[in-house]
Formats: C-alpha cells, sequence, structure tokens
C-alpha cells in the first residue's frame, strides 16, 4: 500500500489521529535543510505495515512559512503517496479549501472530520453521506482524543482515490 | 459603506467586497474569501495585527494586508 501523508491545518488533531493509527511506533526526524521536526510511524493494516507521516500543518499549498514550505515538499516530494486531510469539523469550510488543492494535485484522498464532538456542542450539522457524493472521495468523522471513529478511517482507506475538481465543481453546481 | 479593513473598529462587522490580486492567494487558505462575513475582534496597537472572525475561527492579518481588503460595513 502506498504511504500516508497526513496533512491539514494546524491544530486540527494530526497528531492525535497519527498517534491513534500508529500507536507507540514512532520515529521523529529533522526535515533535512530546517528545523521543522515531522514525525513518522507505521500502521498495520491487513498483516502489512504502511508508513505514515504526520506533516506539519498547512494552510494552502502556497506556502508562506518554514513549516508551510516543508509539508508542501513534503507532499511533493511523495507524488504516489495517499493523503488523509484532517479538517476542524467545527470550522469545515476553511479546512476545505486546502483539501479541494490536494484533490486538484491529483492525490488520492480521505476527508477526516476530527473534532466531532465539538461541532456536535457549537449544534453544527453535517450531512456526511451528501459530502462524500459531492466530493467522491470517502469522509469520516473522528474524535481523535477519544479514538472514535478511527477504526472506521482505517476500514475506509482503501477507499482513497484520486477525483477530478470539475466534477466536484459540477456536483456542487447541482449539475450531477 | 465602504471602508478598508484597516478602517474598522473593534466589534465592527461586514461583508468582504475586494481582495488585492496580490494577496488574494496568500490568505485564501485561511478563509479570507470574497463575500465572506467578518467582525473585527481586536486590533493592537503600534499599527501591530488586527484580529477578524471569520467562520466560527480567528485570523489575524497585518495592516499591510489589512489596507488591501475592501469591506463593505453592515448597519
Amino acid at each position: 500500500m502506498r504511504k500516508i501523508l497526513l496533512m491539514g491545518h494546524p491544530n486540527v488533531g494530526k497528531s492525535a489521529i497519527f498517534n491513534r493509527l500508529t500507536g507507540a511506533n514512532i520515529i521523529e526526524s529533522n526535515y533535512p535543510g530546517t528545523t521543522v521536526d515531522y514525525t513518522k510511524g507505521f500502521l498495520r493494516l491487513e498483516d502489512k505495515s504502511v508508513e505514515v507521516v504526520d506533516v506539519p500543518g498547512t494552510f494552502s499549498l502556497q506556502p508562506k512559512d518554514k513549516a508551510e514550505e516543508v509539508a508542501v515538499s513534503m507532499l511533493h516530494n511523495n507524488k504516489d503517496s495517499l493523503v488523509i486531510c484532517v479538517i476542524d469539523a467545527s470550522k469545515i469550510e476553511r479546512g476545505l479549501y486546502l483539501l479541494l488543492e490536494i484533490i486538484e494535485e491529483g492525490y488520492p484522498a480521505i476527508l477526516v472530520l476530527n473534532m466531532w464532538d465539538v461541532a456536535e456542542d457549537k449544534n453544527i450539522q453535517i450531512d456526511l453521506d451528501e459530502l462524500e457524493r459531492i466530493l467522491g472521495i470517502p469522509v469520516v468523522w473522528t474524535i481523535a482524543i477519544s479514538g472514535e471513529g478511527i477504526k472506521e478511517l482505517v476500514t475506509k482507506l482503501k477507499q482513497a482515490k484520486s477525483v477530478m475538481i470539475d466534477g466536484i465543481l459540477s456536483r456542487v453546481e447541482g449539475r450531477e | 459603506m465602504k471602508k478598508r479593513l484597516s478602517e474598522l473598529s473593534c466589534g465592527e462587522s461586514g461583508f468582504i467586497i475586494d481582495i488585492a490580486e496580490d494577496i488574494k492567494q496568500k490568505i485564501a487558505g485561511m478563509g479570507v474569501r470574497v463575500g465572506k462575513e467578518l467582525k473585527v475582534i481586536s486590533k493592537q496597537p503600534l499599527k501591530g495585527p488586527i484580529v477578524v472572525m471569520i467562520d466560527e475561527s480567528k485570523t489575524s492579518l497585518s495592516q499591510k494586508i489589512a489596507d488591501k481588503i475592501a469591506v463593505e460595513i453592515k448597519e
């Protein structure tokens, strides 16, 4: 299976999800040339070991600082990887921008709406099925700190796929 | 009434009607886009950054950037 990159804005719970996925087998390293740390670990999937990388948080694929530069170059240096895009479910709209940029570059992706409990507390209702239909990729909700939804995420990893941005656009506009 | 974001005072809100081309891409990822509603949460002294609330999330913008964002003030 492909290498997995965990991407998303800063402070959406990427590392919490990373820890849930990989357990304690973590290798921490410095990305060459910068002082930004990243962490990689391994996930057991159907008796195979899959590499998972906890990429530094970034708002977009146009880097504005060193950490974002690392995030973007990690994505671009791993063209054949699969991306788990993590969004704060209570701030979903602004996270979708990054997801769409990742999809546009052709990476197979799966969307995780983390902090689902926070969204519920704020009375934010999200139609997962509709979001899945529009985006054309699997969408799962998680509460990483309690571990809820992580199993679902792991089972849906295989369904991650590349989709065309034009298709998403036409579904958003109701043409499909 | 149309104002620059840098001219808004604390507590004022409005809709973004224009963003200068050179910064559009830079701030789009943070959710700052034309059509969005925003509210000024705080302004820092000595030409410090302006903190705005957009879609449940706070973003701080420098004066330089705030100068290039046009806002239609909500009455």
